[in-house]
C-alpha cells in the first residue's frame, strides 16, 4: 500500500472513531429532557404490577377504606359502606345523619384514582375535618376524623 | 391536561450506533493487516461475521426485552470491546509464529455476551436483587475468599487473585465488586436515612449508631482485609472507594466524601512507609526514569505514547509490543501510540458517556435501590477506568486493574458485560413511560392533591351571595389547574368533576 493510502486511512479511521463520539453526544443532547406528552397518552408499556418490596408495617396504609363510622352523634355505631361515593344530608337519597345542625346537601364523599375526597356542598354549619372546616374537595384518609354538627365519623376498612 | 415526561425508546439511533461501533472495530482489525502484509487478515470473513453477528444479536435481544434500556450503553461498549479486541489481535502479530490470543479473546467476548443476555432476558427487574442483602454479601466474601483456598487459587505477578478451574483461570474479584455493589446498594436503601439522620454528633458531623452503620462496616472490613492479605491494590482502592461513595449517594452527607478522601491519603502514607511494594510504585511514578529495570514498563509505554504523538503510528505500525502485558494493564498504552491522543480522548469520551448515562439514569430513577445500585455501578466503573488509565499515564501511581472491555481476559470481560446487563435493566426501568403512578402509602395524602386544587371552586361554593343551585356549578367546572409538574397531580382534576353533577343544591335549611 502506498504511504499516502495507508496516512488516509489512519486519518479516515480516528475521524469515523470522533464522528461516533459526535453522534452518541447528539443521542444525548437530544434525550436530555425526554418528551412531554398529556398524561393520558402513556400506556404502561408493560402491565405486569411492580414488584413489591416488602414492607409489611405500610400495606394496612396502602388499602383503601371501604365504610363511613359514625363514631359519635344521634345515629353513633352505624357503618354504610362508602362504594363510589356517598351524599350527606337531609334529601331522601342522603345518608341522613339526623343532626340538626346538617343542611339539605351538605357534603360529599366521593371515590378518586388517589382515594377517598371529602367536599363541603356549602353548607351552613360547614364540614370539619380534623376539627378545621374544609374548602373545597379535601383527602380523607383512615387517620382523619370527618366532623358534621354534632356528629363524628371515621372511614375504616 | 398534565404532562409527563416520556423517553423515546431510540431504536434507529441506537441500530446505526450499533453498526458504527462495529464497524470501528473491524475497521482497526483489518487495518492492522492492510497496513502490515498489504492485505487482510487471513481468516477476516470469520472474524467479522461472528462480531458482527454477535454484536446484532445482542441488539437485539436487548431491544426485545428492555426496549427503553439506554440507546447509547450498548455501541459504546462493543465499540470499547471491539477496538481492544483489534488492539490485541495486533499484539499478537508482534510474536513469531503469531499468538491466537485475540482468536481467544473473541471466544470470552461471546461468553460474555451470553451472560449479558441471560441477565437482559431473565432478570428484567433489577428490584428482584434488593432482597437478598445479606446472601450478596456472603456472596461476595465467598468470590473474595476462592483464590486463597488451596488447590484452586494461585498467585500471578504477585497478587494471589486468581482461581484455576481446569484449563481456565479467573479472578473472582471482578465479579465480587459486582456482588457487592448490589449488597451495598440494598442495605443502604433500607438503612440509608437512618445512617445519616439518627446518632450522635461530633464537630458538626453526624455519626451513625454502630447499630446501624455495623453490619455494613464487617463485610467491608473483611474484605478490605482479604484483599490486602491477597495484595491486590488496585481492588482494595475500588472497594474502599465503592464503598465510601455508595455511603454518600445514600446519606448525601459530604462529609462521607471527605473522610474517605482523608483516609486514601493516610492508607497511601502508611502503605507507602510499612509496604515495600507500595514504594515501588510511588517511586516508579514519580522517578520513572531512576530505574530504567525495575520501571521498565511504565518507561516503555510513556516512549510509547511518545511516538505515537497527537494521531498515532497507525494500526500496526507502532511498536506497542515492547511494552510488557500490554494486552491487558498496558492496552490504553497500546491505543494512545497508535490512535494518539486524538483516538485515546475519543476512547476516553466513550468511557465518559457510559458513565454519564448511567449517573442520569440513576437520576431520574423513582426508587432508591435503584438509583444507588445505577450510581454505585457507575462510579466503581468510571474509577476503574480512572485509576488504570490515570496509571499508565503516569497521572496517578500505577496499580493492576484491567482496562474495562478492552483488556485481555476472560473474567475482566464477563464481569463486565454482566455488569453491562444490570445497567441496561436498571436504565430501563428508569426510562419506560410510567402511567400507573405508583400509589405509595398514604397516596391520598400526596399534598399535591390538596394544593393543586384552585380555590375558585372553593370560593364559588362559599359566596354567601349566590346560595341558589345556578351559579355554584359553572364557576366549579373550569379547572384551572396551574401545569402541574409531575404526572401524580393529574388526578387532581377527578373529584371536582365527579361532584360537580350534583350541582342543585343550596338551600340551607338548618
Amino acid at each position: 500500500m502506498s504511504d499516502l493510502l495507508v496516512l488516509g486511512l489512519r486519518l479516515l479511521f480516528l475521524a469515523l472513531l470522533w464522528l461516533f463520539v459526535l453522534f452518541a453526544v447528539n443521542v444525548i443532547r437530544t434525550d436530555l429532557f425526554g418528551r412531554r406528552v398529556p398524561a393520558s397518552d402513556v400506556v404502561a408499556w408493560d402491565a405486569a404490577p411492580p414488584v413489591p418490596v416488602t414492607r409489611p408495617r405500610r400495606r394496612a396504609g396502602r388499602r383503601l377504606p371501604s365504610q363511613l363510622k359514625i363514631t359519635s352523634g344521634p345515629r353513633a355505631g352505624l357503618t354504610v359502606p362508602l362504594g363510589e361515593g356517598i351524599l350527606i344530608g337531609r334529601t331522601p337519597d342522603a345518608l341522613d345523619l339526623n343532626d340538626q345542625f346538617m343542611s339539605t346537601t351538605h357534603a360529599t364523599i366521593t371515590l378518586t384514582p388517589t382515594g377517598y375526597v371529602v367536599e363541603d356542598l356549602g353548607s351552613t354549619n360547614g364540614t370539619l375535618l380534623n376539627e378545621s372546616r374544609i374548602v373545597g374537595p379535601t383527602p380523607l384518609t383512615r387517620t382523619d376524623t370527618l366532623r358534621i354538627g354534632r356528629t363524628t365519623m371515621t372511614v375504616d376498612k | 391536561m398534565d404532562d409527563v415526561v416520556v423517553y423515546e425508546r431510540r431504536s434507529v439511533a441506537s441500530f446505526t450506533l450499533v453498526v458504527f461501533a462495529l464497524a470501528l472495530g473491524l475497521g482497526g482489525y483489518v487495518l492492522v493487516g492492510l497496513n502490515q502484509d498489504g492485505q487482510p487478515p487471513a481468516d477476516w470473513p470469520l472474524a467479522v461475521a461472528v462480531w458482527a453477528g454477535l454484536g446484532l444479536v445482542s441488539w437485539g435481544v436487548v431491544r426485545w426485552r428492555l426496549p427503553y434500556a439506554d440507546p447509547l450503553l450498548l455501541p459504546c461498549v462493543l465499540l470499547l470491546n471491539g477496538l481492544g479486541m483489534a488492539m490485541i489481535y495486533r499484539l499478537d502479530q508482534a510474536t513469531n509464529p503469531p499468538m491466537q490470543s485475540g482468536r481467544l479473546q473473541l471466544g470470552w467476548a461471546a461468553a460474555a455476551v451470553a451472560v449479558m443476555l441471560a441477565v437482559v432476558v431473565f432478570l428484567k427487574d433489577h428490584r428482584r436483587l434488593q432482597r437478598y442483602t445479606y446472601l450478596w454479601f456472603v456472596l461476595g466474601l465467598g468470590l473474595l475468599l476462592l483464590p486463597l483456598v488451596p488447590g484452586i487459587g494461585f498467585a500471578n505477578h504477585g497478587a494471589r487473585v486468581w482461581i484455576k478451574l481446569g484449563t481456565f483461570s479467573f479472578q473472582p474479584g471482578e465479579v465480587a465488586k459486582i456482588v457487592l455493589s448490589i449488597a451495598f446498594a440494598a442495605y443502604l436503601t433500607e438503612k440509608g436515612d437512618v445512617l445519616a439522620k439518627a446518632g450522635p454528633r461530633l464537630l458538626g458531623l453526624t455519626l451513625p449508631r454502630m447499630r446501624d452503620l455495623g453490619p455494613i462496616a464487617v463485610m467491608w472490613g473483611i474484605s478490605m482485609l482479604i484483599l490486602v492479605f491477597e495484595t491486590d491494590l488496585g481492588m482494595s482502592l475500588l472497594f474502599f472507594s465503592l464503598f465510601v461513595a455508595m455511603v454518600y449517594i445514600a446519606t448525601r452527607r459530604s462529609s462521607w466524601a471527605i473522610l474517605g478522601l482523608l483516609l486514601v491519603g493516610v492508607m497511601g502514607f502508611l502503605g507507602y512507609t510499612y509496604l515495600g511494594h507500595v514504594r515501588v510504585r510511588f517511586q516508579a511514578w514519580l522517578q520513572p526514569f531512576s530505574n530504567y529495570d525495575q520501571n521498565w514498563q511504565i518507561i516503555s509505554a510513556q516512549f510509547g505514547f511518545a511516538s505515537g504523538g497527537l494521531l498515532g503510528t497507525g494500526w500496526g505500525l507502532g511498536r506497542p509490543y515492547l511494552t510488557p502485558i500490554a494486552k491487558s494493564d498496558f492496552i490504553a498504552a497500546a491505543l494512545g501510540e497508535e490512535l494518539g491522543l486524538v483516538g485515546l480522548f475519543a476512547i476516553l469520551l466513550v468511557y465518559l458517556i457510559i458513565v454519564a448515562r448511567v449517573l442520569r439514569a440513576a437520576l431520574i430513577t423513582r426508587e432508591t435501590f435503584g438509583a444507588l445500585l445505577a450510581a454505585g455501578l457507575a462510579f466503581v466503573f468510571g474509577l476503574q477506568v480512572f485509576i488504570i488509565v490515570g496509571g499508565v499515564t503516569r497521572l496517578l501511581p500505577l496499580t493492576g486493574l484491567t482496562t474495562p472491555f478492552m483488556s485481555q481476559g476472560g473474567s475482566s470481560l464477563i464481569s463486565n458485560y454482566l455488569l453491562l446487563g444490570l445497567l441496561l435493566t436498571v436504565t430501563h426501568q428508569a426510562r419506560k413511560p410510567q402511567a400507573q403512578i405508583e400509589t405509595d402509602e398514604f397516596s391520598s395524602l400526596h399534598d399535591e392533591a390538596t394544593t393543586a386544587i384552585p380555590a375558585v371552586a372553593a370560593a364559588g361554593v362559599r359566596t354567601p351571595t349566590s346560595p341558589s343551585s345556578a351559579s355554584p356549578a359553572p364557576t366549579r367546572t373550569p379547572q384551572v389547574t396551574t401545569p402541574a409538574p409531575t404526572g401524580r397531580a393529574s388526578d387532581v382534576d377527578a373529584p371536582t368533576q365527579a361532584i360537580a353533577p350534583q350541582a342543585p343544591f343550596g338551600g340551607d335549611a338548618p
